[in-house]
């Protein structure tokens, strides 16, 4: 049985080696599965704050620049009440109080702004502070000044976040279109609808003056007449004497009920109606009504009809329903806006000139902000913007643009795909 | 029992050879039925229930539609699991089940439990199962195009929607009826509706609502039949047409009666052929087209299927109205043309190299044409199994078939037998033996072999089993495989005992010439000297095995590693990939700068994607991600016809990242199919985090991310994307709802119809019938400022702007809801770099039991490919040894010796020296496949040492002289021992060789057997005699086992 002995080595050199076959195809499966997917250039926030790959990162998560003993190390800190530079820096491991720390950074376009750095004692441990806050998008290059005991040290980082470069070929294929940011106008408007109604002070029925047999009529109804036209000629019932009945106004006749040999009782003979204007009467609901004020112009349009005018009066409505009716006067001379039409109002509820506005089309929610993209060269970069009054083509920018700053109008769409698309995946 | 078997072969010998007969007649029956396809099927026996709900937001058709569904099919009998996803308009539930379970079975099941639900389900829904088909389902894809200045009846040129419509209702029809279809799936143009516009202003002049246009409609359109009447003795039928037909019908439907006066449909709606609001887009070389794709039945032949369905197509082109082009842009029969050229070429080869080997080492005409007649009568056996078992026949199944390891045995026999009866007619002065006296010959010979050949055949087949262990989609891959290569193997081993006895019996009667061909004298001499040099140089040679056996196990270490060798389909796929909530037409644009960019490449013939959902929901992406299929020119048209596919995705891929807003995944269209269907967690670890609420799923998962970021090792980690969809929300303010005199309901449905509109009926045409559907016009729909103080009609009359009874707010929303088993789940996947995943495995897992806390309610599971890859090593690990356990026992049993047994053993790592070393000096990596080669390779090994060994054993107790019979036999057996080895590794050679489509899978094995071939044998010859002479040096003649 000494053969058993012989055997056991043989067996294990055998296991062996499928393990080993094994073990690689763990290795395997590991490669095979772990590259899909990733080839995107992460360009999102946290990346690109966290990008430090290549640099050194400090004890308090901050970026090292070293030189001979010194280090200095450098972090923007965003959880603070604004985002601020926060820096140490150490000689040989030990802090260094008398050096005089600048930090400059330079913004797609070329905007400069320096940090200067004061030395701030709190409970969380010392550091230095740089003056004031640092504004998004975070993307910028940094240089860093050091004058330690007579020598100035510079370093140079790249530190660029949701900035994005597309080739101008590309870029018209595309269908990206650009435009400089400036002032204009912000026209709001508030859809209303109502009726025209014809105006009352307009309608006369005009009745006999002493009774009497109607001897003679002149007009028929949808007969336009002038002022002091005669209408009807009337024998008084008392002195047998004929009168005429004459327009009071010009117009068009409405109604007719008076016919040749009738008496003229109580009645109106007929109704004179001038339509040269109506009124339209809109119906404002309370949530509209802050923004209706008397004086705001109005288009007063129905299908192609469309006419220019304004709100003269604005009065509760009469009926006990909960809206309050705005009337605007409206010219029919051309007789196209017949009383009982249904309009509709665009009210121009706010009309302002403003120093900087941006195209609708430009503004693009981006992580938690809305922001338009701004093009410099070949390179794209989203800025935060405080919006500010809108209608339906523009909007007013507060902050985050200047004048004259080029901004994506068309397809903008893509310059902010392009950004968040690391983050595109294919999940069933 | 082998006795009595191997004398009535040669007995009954004719008896014996018209079985072959019977056997072609078999083979050739099956081979009609053999399916036929490029590669294994790996879907699992997986049903989707698809309910395609308009208008639902992912937590409506949650809520509403895929829990009902999940629950009901909660309990079904052989249930794997559940899968489901909820998005705008779909709920798919995926239904797994266990593996085996019969397809129909399953959906039997599944339908009865979907009636139970019917009335649970919102009205109208429909639950769905998905095609009757697979992942290798996607056969043939083909664009409906109109060519240049084609123009429709009415003049106009031809739309997206008149090609949709040409496609449902002329082309659909006709190719579903092809044999083997089972669904023609559309994506692309629009499907033809009638909108009716209203007019919202309008509609408040003449106090109509929404509501009162669709009950106009509905109630003017329809025929209705009212029986027959008898007149004179002949019977009429009676009926009332009133079906709206024209667009001037429509328009002519009176709404409303108002003091006398009718309003019709035109007064208020203008009425026109408009476009659905679609999920799912198609394009074409840059422009929008339609798409069809033909989907096959499971267990059909894809390239029969195929080909009909191109060839019904050229049929239906016919029918088309002129000007219109069906072109096919995806066939099957291609690709699994080319792979089994590739098979073929292989086969074919190896089968005229094997064949030639025999004649030139036989040196005998007719018993080299027995040995190979082995050849096609076992695959033919095979190709019987093989239908029998429904293994398709592709490249990985009949890819391990060596047709050198099927005819060893039979060489073995042959070799032995003419051998003999050559002795035997040099005793007999030359003269033709009697037949009783050759059979009887015959029946010696076989017989003196018969043990060690059977062995040998059983053991190369045993060593397959491990294969068999394995689950999954490796399982998938390799069972047909292994499969296969038993089948053949034991169809060799049963012909070697039966139908190779009798042929030798009756063909090998003339005069057998004793000669050894001039080969194999040259051999022996050559062999002889080196083999006594051998013997007197032991431990030098016994020390070179060892050191190589080593220097081998390092090398191994330095091999890279892939899992399977990649099929090469010769066609690339690649996801295009947008940010959520991107819009179809947005990506339509995206898409075609896309394509005309890589349309630019000269190699690249069509590009043509699928973006979104197609009509049925196979395939359920979001707008924002499309399936680009690349079809690439014939490489001679190639500028560069050397380039390779993987430089040439290199270059597409730099290429189309410079467009913006795209994310790419490049793959290929069965693999791309085939990760689709599988779906899972492709990544090595994935956590799932089981809960209700989806907030609390998401800070959760968020949690756990940071944790796992922090472990050592973790790669890529990510959360599952399942918000980002910028939503719309209406929301209703109750108190100035009920003040207006409205109710929620009716301040829904407005919104519904007007924004995603109502069908309100249908509109035939003949067989065609389109939707007529009652939605406000696209301008005040896209104008998102003026929704506010869209006017909603009150029911006493009068109108209240919709901001007056509603808020509108926009804010993200869910994207999708991912539900497994029946519960929300949200995951957390991380990849392993630089460490191994066990340990990783653990390690998060403490990390996370220690520092997440979950809500009572939440519960988490881990998942992954690690899971495979550890049951795989589990398993692997107990049924490898017990597979070397298993060999070892034939061996004892067949040499009644453990010492015999263990020296054929040592051949086995020798064998794999040869392998690595074959593969290191062809910079090839490890894979399963070369694994594979491996587990052929020990066979192999173990057979040729159980040849030598047997011989010299049988000799040395017939002789007993132990250093002689060594000697000795090793001369005599270096013919069979070549032969073996030299059709082993020949077979193999075209295969090793072959840079045909799918050659990729099968070269790793090729090489790994051709060079552990080479070194058995040389182990072998020159090892295994010094090896059994060392250790049996003290042992005597046991003279009773002679």
């Amino acid at each position: 049985m000494t053969s058993l002995f012989s055997m056991n080595p043989m067996i294990a050199k055998l296991a062996l080696s499928f393990m080993v076959f094994s073990g690689s195809l763990q290795l395997a499966y590991a490669e095979q599965h772990g590259d899909h997917g990733h080839e995107a250039q992460e360009q999102g926030h946290s990346e690109e704050h966290d990008d430090h790959n290549e640099a050194q990162q400090g004890p308090n998560g901050g970026r090292l620049f070293h030189e001979g003993h010194l280090t200095v190390e450098l972090a923007l800190i965003e959880d603070s009440a604004e985002p601020e530079f926060r820096a140490w820096i150490t000689d040989e491991g030990q802090p260094v109080s008398k050096a005089k720390l600048t930090v400059q950074l330079t913004r797609l376009g070329g905007e400069t702004k320096a940090f200067e750095f004061k030395q701030l004692k709190t409970k969380m441990g010392d550091y230095l502070q740089g003056n004031g806050a640092v504004e998004e998008p975070h993307s910028f290059d940094v240089t860093v000044f050091l004058n330690h005991e007579g020598q100035t040290h510079t370093w140079q980082y790249e530190n660029h976040e949701g900035r994005v470069e597309i080739k101008t070929e590309i870029a018209n294929r595309a269908g990206i279109s650009t435009q400089p940011a400036g002032p204009g106008e912000i026209n709001q408007t508030l859809t209303v609808y109502g009726k025209a109604v014809a105006d009352t002070s307009k309608i006369s029925h005009i009745e006999a003056r002493f009774p009497g047999i109607i001897k003679r009529v002149n007009v028929a109804i949808g007969d336009k007449v002038k002022k002091g036209q005669v209408l009807a000629v009337i024998e008084s019932n008392e002195s047998l004497n004929r009168y005429n009945v004459t327009a009071p106004f010009s117009g068009t006749i409405t109604a007719r009920h008076a016919a040749q040999g009738e008496q003229t009782e109580d009645q109106a003979l007929f109704t004179l109606a001038n339509f040269d204007s109506v009124w339209a009467e809109f119906q404002i609901f309370p949530t509209q009504s802050q923004r209706i004020t008397t004086g705001q112009d109005v288009v007063v349009s129905l299908g192609e009809r469309k006419a220019n005018t304004r709100i003269e009066h604005l009065i509760p409505s009469t009926t006990g329903s909960p809206f309050m009716i705005a009337r605007a006067l409206l010219d029919n001379r051309s007789g196209q806006w017949t009383p009982g039409l249904l309009v509709e109002g665009k009210v121009t509820v706010k009309k302002v000139s403003t120093p900087l506005l941006i195209d609708n089309k430009a503004i693009q929610t981006f992580r938690d902000w809305q922001v338009t993209f701004i093009k410099v060269g070949n390179e794209y970069e989203f800025r935060p913007l405080e919006l500010g009054l809108r209608d339906d083509e523009n909007t007013e920018v507060l902050s985050g643009l200047k004048a004259g700053d080029e901004y994506v109008v068309d397809n903008s769409y893509l310059i902010k795909a392009d950004l968040e698309k690391s983050g595109a995946s294919h999940d069933h | 029992m082998i006795e009595s078997i191997l004398r009535l072969s040669i007995e009954r010998r004719w008896l014996m050879l018209s079985f072959i007969l019977v056997i072609f007649g078999a083979g050739i029956y099956s081979f009609q039925k053999l399916p036929i396809d490029a590669v294994p099927d790996i879907t699992n026996v997986q049903v989707q229930i698809n309910t395609e709900a308009p208008g639902y937001s992912p937590l409506e058709s949650e809520q509403r539609i895929t829990y009902p569904v999940e629950t009901a099919l909660a309990g079904i009998p052989q249930l794997s699991y559940t899968r489901s996803l909820s998005r705008y308009g779909l709920s798919q539930v995926t239904v797994v089940f266990e593996e085996g379970t019969d397809l129909y079975f399953a959906r039997n099941l599944i339908n009865e439990s979907l009636g139970a639900i019917k009335n649970s389900l919102p009205p109208g829904l429909e639950p769905e199962m998905g095609p009757i088909s697979t992942g290798l389902g996607e056969i043939f894809m083909y664009t409906v195009e109109a060519q240049e200045g084609a123009v429709q009846e009415n003049g106009q040129p031809y739309d997206a929607t008149a090609l949709r419509e040409i496609q449902d209702w002329i082309i659909k029809p006709q190719l579903a009826l092809v044999k083997g279809v089972t669904e023609i799936n559309t994506i692309g143009g629009f499907d033809k509706q009638y909108h009716v516009q209203p007019n919202p202003q309008s509609m408040l002049a003449y106090d109509i609502s929404l509501e009162d246009i669709g009950q106009a409609l509905r109630t003017n359109n329809s025929n209705r039949g009212a029986g027959f009447i008898e007149r004179y003795g002949q019977q009429l039928l009676v009926r009332s047409p009133g079906q709206l037909q024209t667009i001037a019908d429509i328009e002519q439907v009176i709404v409303k009666n108002l003091n006398g006066t009718p309003v019709k449909i035109s007064d208020v709606a203008m009425v026109a052929i408009g476009k659905e609001l679609r999920t799912g887009a198609a394009t074409r070389d840059g422009k929008e087209t339609v798409l069809g794709t033909a989907m096959m039945l499971v267990g059909e032949n894809s390239r029969t299927v195929s080909l009909a369905v191109a060839q019904r197509l050229k049929e239906v082109q016919t029918t088309l109205p002129k000007g219109i082009e069906l072109d096919s842009v995806y066939d099957r029969t291609t690709l699994v043309d080319k792979a089994i050229a590739t098979v073929e070429k292989n086969l074919v080869e190896g089968a005229l190299l094997v064949i030639a080997v025999l004649f030139l080492l036989l040196g005998n005409f007719r018993a080299a044409l027995i040995t190979a007649a082995v050849i096609p009568l076992a695959m033919l056996v095979t190709i019987t199994g093989m239908v029998k078992t429904g293994v398709s026949a592709n490249l990985m199944s009949l890819g391990a078939l060596d047709f050198g390891l099927i005819v060893d045995g039979a060489v073995i026999i042959v070799e032995n037998a003419i051998r003999r009866l050559a002795q035997a007619q040099h005793n007999n002065q030359n003269e033709k033996l009697p037949l009783k006296e050759r059979l009887e010959l015959v029946y010696q010979a076989t017989n003196e072999v018969i043990r060690p050949s059977l062995f040998g055949v059983m053991i190369i087949t045993v060593v397959y089993i491990p294969l068999f262990s394995l689950t999954g989609v490796e399982g998938k891959m390799f069972h047909p495989m292994a499969a296969t290569v038993v089948m053949a193997l034991l169809a060799a081993l049963v012909l070697s005992l039966t139908i190779v006895p009798a042929m030798v019996a009756i063909f090998m009667s003339g005069k057998i010439s004793e000669k050894e061909s001039p080969l194999i004298v040259a051999a022996k001499r050559a062999y002889e000297p080196a083999l006594k040099a051998a013997m007197k140089a032991k431990t030098v040679v016994l020390g070179t095995a060892l050191g190589l056996v080593f220097i081998s196990g390092w090398l191994a270490t330095t091999l890279g590693s892939e899992f399977i060798p990649q099929l090469n389909e010769g066609d690339i796929a690649l996801h295009a990939m947008r940010i959520p909530g991107t819009g179809l037409e947005q990506a339509v644009k995206m898409q075609s700068m896309l394509e005309e960019r890589i349309k630019e490449f000269p190699q690249v013939d069509k590009v043509f994607a699928k973006i979104g959902t197609p009509e049925v929901a196979t395939d359920p992406m979001p707008p924002n991600v499309a399936d680009n299929f690349v079809m690439l020119k014939p490489r001679s048209e190639w500028p560069d016809p050397d380039m390779t596919q993987q430089e040439l995705v290199k270059e597409i891929e730099t290429a189309v990242k410079e467009l913006p807003g795209n994310n790419y995944e490049f793959t290929q269209p069965i693999q791309m199919r085939f990760n689709e269907l599988i779906s899972g967690v492709r990544s090595d670890l994935g956590i799932k985090v089981f809960g209700d609420d989806l907030d609390q799923l998401l800070a959760s998962a968020n949690e756990i991310l940071e944790v796992l970021e922090k472990v050592n090792g973790a790669a890529d980690a990510k959360v599952e994307q399942v918000t980002g969809l910028p939503m719309l929300s209406v929301i209703p303010k109750r108190t100035a709802v009920a003040r207006y005199g409205l109710n929620i309901a009716e301040l829904q449905d407005l919104v519904a119809t007007a924004i995603g509109g109502e069908e309100s009926g249908l509109i035939f045409e003949g067989d065609r019938r389109f939707k007529i559907v009652v939605r406000l016009p696209e301008k005040t729909r896209l104008d998102i400022n003026g929704l506010s103080s869209l006017p909603v009609s009150l029911p006493n009359g009068g109108y209240v702007p919709l901001s007056e009874v509603a808020t509108l707010q926009t804010a993200p929303a869910p994207n999708q809801i991912s539900r497994e088993n029946g519960k929300r789940r949200v995951v957390v996947t991380a990849n392993v770099r630089g460490r191994d995943l066990g340990s990783f495995v653990t390690d998060v897992k403490q990390q996370i039991a220690s520092d997440v806390d979950l809500p009572a309610g939440y519960w988490l599971d881990y998942g992954g490919t690690f899971e495979q890859l550890e049951s795989a090593s589990e398993r692997l690990s107990i049924v490898v040894p017990i597979t070397l356990a298993i060999i070892l026992g034939l061996l004892v049993m067949a040499f009644n010796s453990f010492k015999d047994a263990a020296i054929i053993f040592t051949g086995v790592p020798l064998a794999l020296t040869g392998g690595i070393i074959a593969l290191w000096m062809r910079d090839m990596p490890l894979s399963i496949s070369a694994g594979v080669g491996f587990i052929a390779l020990s066979g192999v090994a173990v057979l040729n040492g159980l040849v030598m060994l047997a011989f010299i054993r049988d000799l040395w107790h017939e002789k007993g002289d132990l250093a002689m019979a060594v000697v000795e036999g090793a001369l005599i057996r270096l013919r069979p021992v070549l032969m073996t080895a030299l059709v082993a590794s020949l077979g193999f050679v075209p295969m090793a060789l072959n840079t045909g489509t799918g050659a990729e899978v099968q070269r790793p094995l090729a090489t790994v057997v051709i060079g552990g071939i080479i070194s058995s044998t040389l182990l072998t010859l020159f090892v295994l005699p010094i090896l059994y002479g060392l250790l049996h040096k003290k042992d005597k003649i046991k003279t009773e086992e002679v």
